[in-house]
């Protein structure tokens, strides 16, 4: 992946966005709401097939992404916008 | 130096030159590359290894070469591991071997391990654990590595182009140009890149018929008919990485890395015909110079004229061996014996091989079939080989001084592999080939395993017009090119010939990093099985050499000795680059002051022409301190800072970061995102606020300005501005869905000049708009008034970062030298960072190191805040009861127990008890004039009460002072003269 397809911009260079993290696999709902922001903020599970992260197109139109790729052959499965997203 | 008589090739002129080697003097012709320049000279030993130090010579003439690597040049501009094979030779160049000491002839580590087991594979593992590995370091590393690092990289610039097309075609041998030409016919835009200085491949040696015409004729028409289709062709330039469907090549006219250009390119779809390469078959001795690959000779006799010994024994396991011996034989060079591991049966009655046997042999070759090289014999250089049947019989010698051996083709995958992709075994080829095309890379020709010249031709062009149509041509490829030359190889798997327990240490399959068939056996008797495994265990293809001439062949003997296929063994991943490359070729321009950009204040040329040091933060420039105030940073700092608690100053404040918080929701967004709120501010009025990573860690502090009901200014740290802007355009995404509020980079719309002492407020009512006396006389401390002065937007903040009073005045750019000089008039000094951070630790304000990132507001003695803080980003998360154990740092204050020792930050502090446990750290330390002693900042366990006496050691700048802890606030705790 030498390119991330902005929804906005469309296919850019790599090095127009920075990386910013990587979500965990899923969102955890027990009752405990700090264990649930614990979970979010520390536990990340390295799935092979599928990495969800965000990134900003920081060098182009400046919004943030939800990427969802594969980091074993490094195909971008989807890009979309971050904003909307939330929980 | 006399004249050696004239040769004639290919690749060479009639011009002589010289060229140093080792120092010596030696010719050469125009056009030699330095291995066919020394080869004709009759030097032989080119280097030593680098485990055994053992005398090496050429085994090929190309990118396979492992081991003539040179260091070209004299320091400090000295260029290391230069391929022989592919360096071209200029007037006056100057190359030296490697690896030996004192000289190639007589190396000392050589004879420390004449024994030669003492480094088996493992050996940095297993031999140097006792008593530590320090203990060997300094020799290891002495001996250890190729080549020598330049002392200096003023090389010259290396340009980086980028491309875009349709097809890039890696290789232009028949394939490539058959593909080439398909594509460019069909419409596609093609840019080749063919590593050799001129095209063809293997057109320049086996010649054949194409369409009718000789190979040659045909060479010349289709790049002619490729240039007059607009098709772009690279020469002397590898593809050297695929960086995930951008190839990046290089260029290198001349063989000399840093001279060249680099290119990154990007096509819709690719063909990969660039070749295989000839391996070896293992032997007893088989790295003795003189034994090289068959392939190889006949490239020296080709291109430089050169021949690569006087008397030829042959040593192969297909067909091709018989036709490069009669061409080597009309070359000038005798032909003693053909060494065929295969049967007599092997060679078809009548096929063109069986022909040129029975030519050879009545002309006294001596041609055995079901033989086997044993052993090179001779130390320096071969003088004879040792042969033996394969089904049983004595050995018998044969004199000769060179061994040309060929096992075998293997497809020079590399370039679109680094990425991982599968690859499947070809039987034909005894290989490895792509698994599967996919549509932006296909292979072809003797790369995807087509070894004659026809089938290799309509390869390329089937693959050239898929990857047209691929890229969206829509035009007609045409026809493919017809052609035959060779005919197959017909050849039999044959990795290495018989050799007793002990010989196999004398079995080299790795030239470059000494890697031996023993050395795979132990590999596989400490249960490493995996190629993989035993690739790292050995080293085997490591380093520059990337497995260009070993991987295939370490894979086969691997599967040899584990009983298994070589298809179920598999071949260890080759890493980019390819071919080795200058980290000046990677950088391009990005060297210097070209790094990265730095960003300026408006008052920076005012800086510059003052005396102003500049240094950087962030990408910020900033003036450290200025020269008219101090001989040396320490003294002007003092003299700045100083002037400020005596009389006043001004300090460039612009790189503050600063963003617009605006919008119905910009209150409840900045509640959100900082542990203070906002929205009960009023406006007018600013407030000091941290804001928390989303784990409960201090991020950054600031002021924040209330301007409107909608309207905030939040500062930022000074090289934090890029990266909170970023910040709160996340969670605006995240949380507000882009709505109802906006977040506006304004850092570079007001250039911000900080007034702080007694008498800064009588300079400002001298120099500003009467308009604002009133509002300065009115302002309270973190007030701010908007206005005007000079006709431009002025805002006026009183807030103070030094203990004294103090404004923040927000100008114009365009303004904001003319406030400046107006201020400097009116009796302020201009201070610099330095100053800055002594005025911050006298009143125990945080520099910035404190702020890295491991520290939360518990820490940093903001437990009030918390207290009355928001549900705000991160807030959650400080609840975690290992935020509030005992060990947690704490923001403390330091001075030294004699009251004037020096302790600088980065110091260690301990116990008295525990010497060896640092309970904390100073983060910041200064010499204070205002209380003449070292006073610091330090992050240190919170049950380290205040009156502890610590030491604060610094063994690496040999100090160690007693300290004892104080409150952080040094200077007027009460803030009586910055709210006065
Ligand atoms: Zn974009």
């Amino acid at each position: 992946m030498r390119q991330l397809p902005c929804p906005f911009c469309g296919a850019r260079e790599l090095r127009e966005f920075v990386f910013h993290k990587t979500l965990p696999a899923a969102a955890s709902a027990t009752a405990d709401a700090s264990a649930d922001e614990f979970a979010r903020t520390y536990l990340r599970v390295a799935d092979p097939q599928l990495s969800v992260e965000h990134w900003q197109h920081v060098h182009g139109c400046r919004a943030w992404l939800l990427v969802r790729r594969n980091p074993s052959t490094g195909a971008v499965l989807a890009v979309q916008m971050l904003s909307g997203t939330a929980p | 130096m006399s004249t050696p008589p004239l040769r004639r090739g290919t690749r060479i002129g009639t011009q002589w030159l010289s060229f140093r080697f080792d120092g010596r003097s030696y010719p050469a012709q125009a056009g030699d590359t330095a291995a066919s320049a020394l080869l004709a000279n009759g030097v032989r030993l080119m280097g030593r290894s680098v485990k055994y130090r053992r005398r090496r010579g050429l085994l090929g003439a190309g990118p396979e070469e492992p081991n003539a690597l040179f260091n070209v040049g004299e320091q400090p501009q000295l260029i290391p591991n230069v391929q022989a094979t592919l360096l071209l030779l200029r007037e006056g160049m100057s190359l030296a071997s490697q690896n030996r000491w004192p000289s190639l002839r007589v190396d000392l580590a050589s004879l420390l391990q004449a024994g030669g087991g003492l480094f088996s594979a493992g050996f940095y593992y297993k031999t140097f654990i006792w008593p530590s590995w320090r203990t060997y370091e300094s020799l290891i590393r002495r001996l250890a590595g190729l080549g020598a690092a330049p002392l200096d990289c003023a090389l010259p610039h290396v340009a980086i182009e980028h491309l875009a097309c349709d097809v890039l075609v890696t290789g232009a041998g028949p394939a490539g140009l058959a593909a080439a030409r398909a594509a460019a016919r069909a419409g596609a835009r093609v840019v080749i890149c063919e590593s050799e200085p001129v095209c063809g491949g293997e057109l320049e040696f086996e010649g054949g018929h194409i369409d009718g015409q000789t190979a040659a004729a045909w060479l010349v028409r289709t790049l002619a008919e490729l240039e007059s289709l607009g098709a772009r062709i690279l020469t002397s330039t590898t593809v050297i990485t695929d960086n995930g469907g951008e190839f990046i090549a290089h260029a290198e006219p001349g063989g000399l890395p840093g001279h060249n250009t680099m290119y990154r390119i990007r096509p819709r779809a690719m063909v990969l015909a660039a070749g295989a390469l000839e391996r070896p078959i293992v032997f007893c001795n088989n790295d003795r110079p003189g034994v090289m690959l068959l392939g190889a000779a006949e490239r020296y006799l080709t291109r430089y004229g050169t021949q690569v010994g006087r008397e030829l024994v042959l040593f192969a396991n297909h067909d091709r061996v018989y036709a490069s011996a009669q061409r080597l034989a009309a070359g000038g060079m005798a032909v003693r014996a053909i060494v065929d591991t295969r049967g007599a049966d092997a060679l078809m009655t009548g096929s063109a091989a069986h022909v040129l046997r029975d030519s050879l042999v009545a002309a006294g070759v001596e041609c055995l079939a079901a033989h086997a090289v044993i052993s090179a014999n001779g130390g320096s250089g071969v003088r004879a080989v040792r042969v033996a049947p394969l089904h049983g019989g004595p050995p018998r010698k044969i004199r000769c001084d060179t061994i040309l051996v060929s096992g075998g083709w293997s497809p020079a995958l590399h370039g679109g592999f680094h990425g991982g992709a599968a690859r499947a075994y070809a039987p034909p080829l005894d290989s490895f080939v792509a698994a599967t095309s996919t549509e932006t890379r296909r292979h072809a020709g003797s790369a995807n395993g087509c070894l004659e010249l026809g089938a290799a031709l309509a390869d390329g062009h089937a693959a050239g017009a898929r990857a047209a149509a691929d890229a969206k041509a829509t035009g007609h490829a045409g026809v493919a090119p017809q052609g035959n030359g060779d005919p197959s190889p017909r050849l039999q798997a044959f990795a290495r010939s018989p050799a007793a327990p002990a010989a196999e240490r004398r079995q080299f399959i790795d030239l470059q990093n000494d890697v031996t068939v023993a050395d795979l056996r132990v590999a596989l008797a400490e249960g490493f099985s995996d190629i993989e495994h035993v690739k790292r265990y050995t080293t085997l293809g490591i380093g520059t050499e990337q497995g260009r001439s070993s991987a295939v062949l370490g894979a086969a003997v691997l599967a040899e000795l584990k009983g298994e296929s070589l298809a179920a063994v598999g071949v260890s991943r080759s890493r980019p680059p390819y071919q080795p490359v200058t980290l000046r070729s990677i950088a391009g321009f990005h060297v210097g002051d070209a790094v990265m950009v730095s960003r300026r204040t408006p008052l920076n040329d005012w800086h510059v022409a003052h005396g102003g040091m500049l240094e950087p933060m962030g990408l910020w420039m900033r003036p450290r301190y200025y020269s008219a105030n101090g001989a040396n940073p320490f003294d002007a700092a003092i003299a700045e800072a100083r002037q400020v608690r005596t009389a006043g100053g001004i300090v460039d404040g612009s790189t503050l970061g600063k963003l617009e918080v605006a919008g119905p929701d910009a209150a409840a967004f900045l509640d959100f995102i900082y542990l203070s709120k906002a929205s009960t501010m009023r406006v007018g009025r600013s407030k000091y606020m941290v804001n928390l990573r989303e784990d409960g860690m201090v991020l950054d502090d600031g002021l924040v300005l209330r301007l409107a009901d909608d309207r905030f200014l939040a500062t930022t740290g000074s090289g934090h501005g890029t990266h909170m802007l970023s910040h709160f355009e996340h969670y605006r995404a995240l949380h507000w869905s882009g709505r109802g509020v906006t977040v506006t980079d304004v850092t570079e719309a007001w250039a911000v000049i900080v007034a702080a002492g007694p008498r800064c407020r009588d300079a400002l009512l001298q120099v500003l708009d009467t308009a604002w006396q009133a509002p300065i006389g009115r302002l309270g401390h973190m007030d701010f008034a908007d206005g005007s002065h000079a006709g431009q937007a002025l805002r006026v903040l009183r807030a103070s970062f030094s203990g004294e009073l103090a404004f923040e005045l927000h100008c114009r750019p365009a303004g904001a030298v003319a406030l400046w000089e107006a201020l400097l008039a009116a009796g302020l000094a201009a201070y610099g960072l330095e100053a800055v951070d002594i005025l911050r630790v006298e009143k125990g304000y945080l520099t910035g190191s404190e702020l890295n990132g491991q520290t939360t507001p518990f820490d940093l003695g903001m437990a009030a805040l918390v207290k009355q803080g928001n549900d705000c980003l991160g807030r959650a998360l400080l609840d975690r009861p290992a935020f509030h154990e005992a060990t947690r740092p704490r923001l403390v204050g330091l001075r030294a127990c004699d009251g004037r020792s020096r302790f600088l930050a980065g110091a260690q502090l301990t116990t008295a008890a525990a010497p060896d446990r640092p309970q904390g750290f100073v983060t910041s330390s200064v010499y204070s004039p205002t209380l003449d002693q070292w006073l610091g900042l330090a992050l240190l366990a919170r049950n380290q009460a205040e009156g502890t006496q610590l030491m604060a050691r610094d063994p690496l700048r040999g100090s160690d002072v007693a300290v004892h802890v104080v409150a952080p606030v040094h200077f007027d705790p009460a803030s009586e003269r910055m709210k006065g």
